[in-house]
């Protein structure tokens, strides 16, 4: 019984032309069900981006999958040829950009750019198309789409320009939908506005979300499950409830400390944030061993020999640390 | 001596005092051309050793403030007075003593900085700039002096030579706060300094800003969207909205007793997004 999105043991290195190759992912493994909310938590350099480019098989030219297999509804993504990849862009599997200000043509108005992307998939008449880019942007929380549909880029706003890189993601009705730190640019408001959106968006099509965040407060009340990633491995996954409430894996420990104190204590002391001292390895020479390794307060002997097995304490639930299993 | 209402108060101990600032914009096209106040008659201080957040959405003026604050803007209007001297109109002769006791650290260390620059080139800069435009002549960072910056701020001194192309975004930051310290201000203006970093970084950054604080007694204007971080490290709380300091409280006030609409709904968001976590946190124990 295959998952609807299924990657297996993914190995991704990127090759520049000057310095030392760089395996960005080392082995990555995650399904995701239809109708899913699954959050990515990782920092910078994780290999969290690398993951959503190569499920869209759009990776960059110097990075090569040196293995592993990716199958969506049952179709190994590593065969297809580009004009199958194309059919599925956009229409069956789409991504939200993390800067709409950078992905939108400040040249088309938001209406034509949502209509193109219909345009691409689906045999529809103009007149057609222009009522369907109507009622996207409905869905997407504008109440006069007229206007909006007339709106050049650089006439909206932030916010509103994330709803159009939304709206012209599910134009299609995707089953699956990646979107990669879909508030980061945003302000507090209105990334629970986004949130809201996204969470109607799977409740009323059933569409399974890729979620890409630093942030775990993101994923409270929005994912129900969590993979964990550090240095090109995931290091942990557990459903939401799970990783808030008793993480395993010591990294994700300290992150969810932090994102819990900078919240729920809103205190006027000006007291010093929990931290996780030094840097992720530099990824042309990552530790042999667990690479959480030094900047781990629990490290142990055996963390700097060897990388630590996946152990499975409960179904549903993985964790790669030397304090638990055998 | 002018006849303005704050400066009868000499001996007041705020290092800042900005008073009615009003900044203009001039936008749209040449045939159209449209004014956008974005700051409406701004009036706050901060007391040495204390920090001052301004927090609001984007457009909503602070940015503009803390641009005018360190003369990067010429006001239109209003006072911005350090330790009683009106800096908001003199020219650049004049500000240049002031220009060293204010420094600005902004959102994106990376692009604010000579890609091409060693550690050492970056923190030496500012006093490279400021003994040419004093005395006419270069005058060097000791590295003795680089080396005490960089271990400040959490870097090792030993990269004093590599390039910063080097270095990952949380150390640009750190280099960044090293090249504002160099000239032993007094008052930093963190413009969105820990936006835009990792959570984990944004954690170091924020305790290295609190350490420095009461290592060497500065004054900070931290200017943040995100109203839950920065209560963790200021004193008082100003809120800006629509280019209008709406509401300037103590943090406790503003995060427990709010009364303007624009605070409240900041709140909110905040508070959204705590009891989310609380509940994911709490789910199962209760």
């Amino acid at each position: 019984m295959a998952n609807f999105v299924q990657i297996r043991d993914l190995k991704v290195t990127y090759a520049p032309e000057t310095g030392a190759p760089v395996r960005a992912l080392e082995g990555v493994s995650l399904e995701i069900a239809r109708g899913e909310i699954v959050g990515i938590l990782g920092e910078s350099g994780c290999g969290k981006s690398t993951l959503a480019s190569a499920l869209l098989r759009l990776l960059p030219p110097h990075a090569t999958c040196e293995a592993g297999t990716i199958s969506i509804d049952g179709r190994d993504l590593m065969q297809l040829s580009e004009r199958d990849l194309r059919a599925i862009r956009g229409k069956e599997v789409s991504m939200i950009p993390q800067d709409p200000a950078l992905s939108l043509n400040p040249v088309m108005t938001a209406g034509s750019q949502i209509s193109e992307v219909l345009r691409a998939h689906l045999p529809l008449t103009a007149k057609q198309r222009r009522e369907r880019v109507m009622e996207l942007l409905r869905e997407v929380g504008f109440d006069s789409p007229e206007e909006i549909y007339a709106a050049y880029p650089h006439q909206l706003s932030g916010g509103q320009r994330q709803r159009i890189a939304i709206a012209q993601a599910i134009s299609c009705v995707p089953a699956l939908l990646i979107a990669d730190e879909p508030t980061s640019k945003l302000d507090a408001s209105l990334q629970t506005e986004i949130v809201a959106l996204l969470s109607r968006i799977r409740q009323q099509h059933g569409t399974a979300i890729l979620v890409i965040s630093h942030d775990p407060s993101l994923f409270a009340g929005f994912a129900d499950r969590i993979a964990v990633m550090y240095a090109g491995r995931i290091v942990e996954v557990g459903s939401t409830a799970a990783i808030f409430r008793k993480s395993l894996h010591p990294y994700t420990q300290a992150l969810v400390s932090i994102a819990a104190s900078t919240l729920v204590s809103a205190t006027d002391t000006k007291a010093p944030l929990p931290a996780i001292a030094g840097e992720s390895p530099d990824p042309t020479c990552v530790p042999l061993g667990c690479r959480f390794e030094p900047r781990c307060a629990e490290r142990m002997e055996a963390c700097s020999i060897r990388y630590p097995a996946e152990f499975i304490p409960e179904p549903a639930r993985l964790v790669s640390c030397f304090k638990y299993g055998e | 001596m002018h006849n303005s209402p704050t400066n009868s108060t000499d001996e007041t101990p705020s290092l800042l005092r900005v008073h009615g600032l009003s900044k203009r914009y001039v936008r749209g096209a040449l045939w159209r051309r449209v004014t956008v106040a974005a700051v409406n008659c701004v009036s706050f201080e901060i007391p040495r050793g204390q920090t001052l957040a301004l927090v609001g959405e984007s457009g909503s003026g602070k940015s503009t403030v803390a641009r005018c604050v360190t003369r990067l803007e010429r006001p239109d209007t209003g006072q911005i007075l350090i330790d009683g001297t009106d800096i908001s109109s003199i020219d650049s002769r004049a500000l240049a003593p002031f220009r060293a006791r204010i420094q600005m650290v902004f959102q994106d260390a990376g692009t604010a900085m000579n890609p091409r620059f060693t550690a050492l080139e970056v923190i030496e800069e500012p006093l490279l700039i400021q003994s040419k435009s004093r005395t006419g002549n270069n005058r060097p960072l000791s590295h003795d002096a680089a080396r005490d910056l960089m271990q400040e701020v959490g870097l090792t001194p030993d990269w004093m030579h590599r390039s910063i192309r080097h270095f990952s975004g949380g150390q640009r930051q750190r280099l960044a706060l090293a090249r504002a310290l160099t000239l032993r201000p007094q008052l930093l203006v963190l413009d969105e300094t820990l936006s835009g970093l990792d959570l984990s970084t944004q954690a170091q950054i924020a305790n290295l800003l609190l350490d420095l604080q009461a290592r060497h007694g500065l004054t900070y204007l931290l200017i943040s969207h995100d109203l839950a971080l920065v209560s963790r490290l200021a004193d008082t709380i100003g809120v800006m909205s629509s280019g209008q300091l709406v509401e300037i409280g103590s943090t406790r006030q503003i995060t427990s007793n709010p009364t303007h609409a624009a605070t409240k709904k900041l709140l909110a968001s905040v508070q959204t997004a705590a009891s989310n976590l609380s509940t994911v946190m709490m789910m199962g124990t209760a």
